[in-house]
């Protein structure tokens, strides 16, 4: 118990450990640091290999998540390709001046913002409703071929997907014109693309559309995880199919779905690219450019590496500060968090 | 402390057999005397083209040049995206002995892949000298290195008998109904569309299109070049270039474009111009053209060869597409390409090669005008003929076999197509370069209603009703090299997003609210730093002329 406890104060785990028992004997364990060696050694011996098995992740980290950090020196440096570091120039921030002058990579980063603040939204509320409607169908056939129909479109490229979304938003042959003239709604067919403002919404929709089947996976699984115990309980106490939805579902699903959030809003800036770059045209370009076309424009198009980099020290930066952030606030609010 | 030390001595021993290993790698040009024949292979990587991978001598003409100087080259062409494998190539520091960069060609500079060509072509190459001698003031670099050979030299001039470059293009159904006027400014231009329109508002189902665009992605110069070329200039990019003071001035802003635009969004209020331009990408818009809906467009001529073709083999004449050199006012037309030569783009030899001497004399040898003939023409009787007069023809029969790829595949006409030392236009005995270039085998590729409508225009070729391209030895400027991340690329990369955005809502405006749109974009504009571009311009500009000068 006691060898427990300081490891994960070390380590800094997040998880509750037998709170009352602990407290009286921190004080030996620190006095006698001796002792704490030796145990520490004899822990290391006797989980050796679980220490083995984790040694290669550890290397994967090192090699492909920290090596590459020596990169962003590129962004301080006017970085020409294979030139050695002692001929580059360099030249401090230069180009994070440019960025934060330039009128168009504020407009960029409100896209980006603005989609992928959508994107989230939208994508939590549909795949949690969509796993929840799910979990209470009982027919298993009809169950599986609503999940398999509904991750199908995650398979398909962007290239494929933008292809369908724009053929069914066009003037002419599009299925969604034709419906909402049919019905009445809209006297006559809408240039969808071409209207900038719903730019968001149509790229927020695309990707619900792409992405919500896939999205429920995680949550199908967590509901399976809840005692069933519970709802025969509830079942006997006399609760309705939402009211154990609402009483025993989504209660057991909110750590996950706290735990998403966090690790969600590290990727603010992250709206993606390929719908942007597929569906946008010179009518949504205003509202459809984000942070990653233009670092592939103004950064790598112009073999402007070091712009590139800038940008996404820029986006590694402003992750950080809102996962940890998000961390902090679940903590104050002494709800399940990442670290 | 022994052991520490004993690593220290090993990971420097390492280092150094490194080091010395890539030295002895990067040694080129075992100096050959490269008057030997015996059989060499090289390699040849080309990444501007899709193509087949093949060994020259493999072909009918590569075996010809393997017997002429015992080197076969092993081609490889680009599969995927070019800036990863010329990145992967720079990164590695291993190269093919011979390479065509293409775009990527900065970052080859750069790197410092190519070999200095300068000495090797003055000892080892006297036809190369010949052909390339006007130009070989261009292909020097600031360090009055020449570190690639580019295409085409060009030597004298003939037009190209049909019309891939830039042209208003209208359905020939509307000349026939307006029995075959003779157009030549914008407003004759879409009053004959508005007419046909009119009396015809639905093609095969579907209702007619008047005047359509191509503005998907980098495409987007389809539209916005085209003021340029009204106001009677050729292509010259993003500037016009004053014929007496030689000034530069990008036209984005200038009246010329508002009064396109202003055209467009008359047009536009009558219900002629295609909704969907502004968002169609180019393969709807291509299906478009192909459909036979669109009454007109401007366009060059290389882009939407795709739906020519297409109409061709479909047969309907009425649908297919005439070129015009419509202008403003109808002032003399510049759609042709002036000659000239493009030194951005070319074929070097790399530092990775183990014997240059004997590749430039391969080269060398390839540029005799016999071979170039077996390059472009092909052998004599099977793909071409030659009349009592000299002039080379070519007999229907033979102009299927050099349209079969199979054929083209074999015998080395792909292979040899582009992408080496070449010339072009005409040789010596006046036979045009390439065979796309012959009048005569440009009307053997002509259907009966190519004739017919060329001789309702007195016209034997396409190209015959444009103007012959006035003498500017800077054309064409958007050849010139601009750094990469310079001022000059970062105001064309701003303009081009800053019209982008424009464009469609002028076009798309009330015409009311026209004006102020204009007032709106160059307030915009005016905040970009256009004179930088044109500062550079300017000097390309005075540079080419000197250049062109000093040359004769």
């Amino acid at each position: 118990m006691i060898l427990v406890y300081i490891d994960l104060q070390k380590g800094g785990a997040s998880m509750e450990v037998g709170t009352g028992a602990s407290k009286e004997v921190i004080k030996p364990t620190v006095t006698v640091s001796k002792k704490r060696n030796k145990t520490f050694f004899a822990k290391l011996k006797s989980q050796k290999v679980l220490l083995a098995m984790s040694l290669p992740f550890l290397v994967w980290l090192f090699i492909f998540k920290y090596v590459p950090l020596w990169g962003w020196t590129i962004a301080f440096q006017d970085f020409k390709p294979a030139r050695s570091i002692m001929d580059q120039e360099w030249i401090g921030m230069e180009h994070f001046k440019f960025l934060f002058t330039d009128e168009n990579f504020w407009r960029v980063l409100r896209n980006t913002v603005g989609m992928s603040s959508i994107n989230l939204v939208l994508g939590f509320v549909t795949a949690i409703g969509l796993a929840l409607l799910i979990n209470e169908i009982r027919n298993l056939r009809f169950k599986k071929s609503v999940q398999t129909i509904s991750y199908l479109p995650h398979f398909i490229s962007w290239v494929v997907a933008a292809s369908i979304v724009s053929y069914s938003l066009s003037l002419e042959n599009g299925i969604i014109n034709i419906v909402l003239v049919n019905l009445g709604i809209v006297d006559e067919p809408i240039l969808w693309l071409g209207k900038e403002k719903w730019f968001w919404v149509i790229n927020g929709l695309a990707e619900v559309w792409k992405n919500v089947g896939w999205n429920t996976i995680i949550y199908l699984a967590a509901i399976t995880m809840i005692d069933p115990e519970q709802y025969e309980a509830a079942d006997i106490d006399g609760a309705s199919r939402l009211q154990r939805i609402r009483h025993i579902t989504l209660p057991s699903l909110k750590p996950t779905i706290i735990i998403l959030i966090i690790m969600n809003l590290g990727y603010v800036l992250e709206s993606g690219f390929e719908a942007q770059y597929l569906l946008g045209n010179p009518m949504n370009l205003s509202y459809s450019e984000n942070l990653d076309i233009y670092v592939l424009k103004y950064g790598m198009a112009m073999g402007n590496f070091s712009l590139a980099t800038a940008a996404g020290i820029f986006k590694t930066v402003v992750s950080f500060i809102f996962l940890f952030s998000a961390n902090h606030i679940a903590k104050k609010f002494d709800q399940p968090r990442l670290f | 402390m022994i052991k520490k030390s004993l690593s220290v001595l090993l990971m420097v021993m390492m280092l150094i057999a490194i080091v010395g290993c890539t030295k002895d790698d990067s040694t080129s040009g075992k100096s050959s005397d490269g008057d030997s024949k015996d059989k060499v292979t090289f390699t040849y990587f080309n990444a501007a083209s899709p193509g087949k991978d093949l060994n020259t001598n493999e072909t009918k003409i590569g075996k010809i040049f393997e017997d002429q100087t015992g080197v076969n080259f092993k081609t490889e062409y680009l599969v995927g995206d070019i800036n990863t494998k010329i990145g992967t190539m720079i990164a590695s520091g291993k190269y093919p002995d011979v390479l065509v960069p293409d775009i990527a060609i900065d970052k080859v500079l750069d790197a410092g892949a190519f070999i200095d060509l300068t000495e090797l072509i003055d000892e080892h190459a006297p036809n190369i000298k010949k052909l390339y001698g006007p130009f070989l003031n261009q292909m020097k670099d600031k360090d009055g290195k020449i570190n690639f050979i580019p295409f085409a030299a060009k030597q004298g001039f003939i037009k190209d008998p049909n019309i891939t470059q830039g042209a208003f293009w209208i359905q020939r159904g509307v000349l026939r109904e307006a029995g075959y006027p003779k157009i030549k400014t914008l407003d004759e231009y879409l009053a004959l569309i508005e007419d046909y329109q009119k009396k015809h508002p639905e093609v095969n189902g579907a209702s007619t299109i008047g005047f359509t665009a191509l503005t998907y992605d980098w495409r987007f110069f389809a539209l916005s070049n085209v003021p340029n070329h009204l106001a009677g200039y050729p292509n010259d990019g993003e500037v016009i270039v004053d014929m007496k003071t030689h000034k530069t001035d990008v036209y984005a802003d200038n009246d010329i474009t508002k009064r396109y635009f202003k055209e467009l969004n008359e047009l536009n209020s009558k219900g002629l111009f295609d909704k969907e331009a502004f968002v169609a990408n180019y393969d709807e818009y291509l299906a478009k053209l192909a459909s036979g809906r669109v009454l007109g467009f401007f366009d060059y001529g290389w882009q939407v060869q795709q739906s020519l073709d297409n109409l061709k083999v479909a047969g309907n004449d009425d649908l297919r597409y005439m070129p015009l050199p419509i202008t403003f006012d109808g002032q003399k037309d510049q759609y042709i390409d002036p000659p000239a030569f493009i030194n951005n783009r070319g074929v070097g030899i790399t530092v990775s090669a183990k014997d240059p001497v004997r590749i430039i004399k391969y080269f060398d040898n390839m540029v005799k005008e016999e071979n170039q003939k077996l390059m472009f023409w092909g052998i004599k009787d099977e793909t071409y003929s030659v009349d009592d007069k000299g002039r080379f023809y070519q007999t229907e029969e033979q102009f299927a076999k050099t349209s079969d790829e199979k054929y083209r595949d074999e015998s080395g006409l792909n292979t040899f197509e582009y992408y080496w030392p070449m010339g072009d236009m005409l040789y010596s005995d006046g036979n045009a370069w390439v065979p796309g270039k012959q009048p005569e085998v440009a009307q053997v590729s002509y259907t009966d209603g190519d004739k017919a409508i060329l001789k309702a225009y007195d016209a034997e070729v396409f190209s015959d009703l444009f103007a012959d391209p006035d003498d500017r030895p800077w054309y064409p400027t958007w050849s010139a090299v601009i750094e990469q991340g310079s001022d000059p690329q970062i105001f064309g990369q701003r303009k081009t997003d800053l019209t982008k955005e424009f464009f469609p809502k002028l076009v798309l405006a009330k015409p009311g609210d026209f004006d102020k749109v204009w007032d709106e974009y160059i307030k915009e504009f005016n905040k970009l730093d256009a004179k930088s571009l044109e500062d550079l311009m300017d000097k390309v500009v005075e540079d080419r002329i000197k250049a062109a000068e000093e040359n004769k």
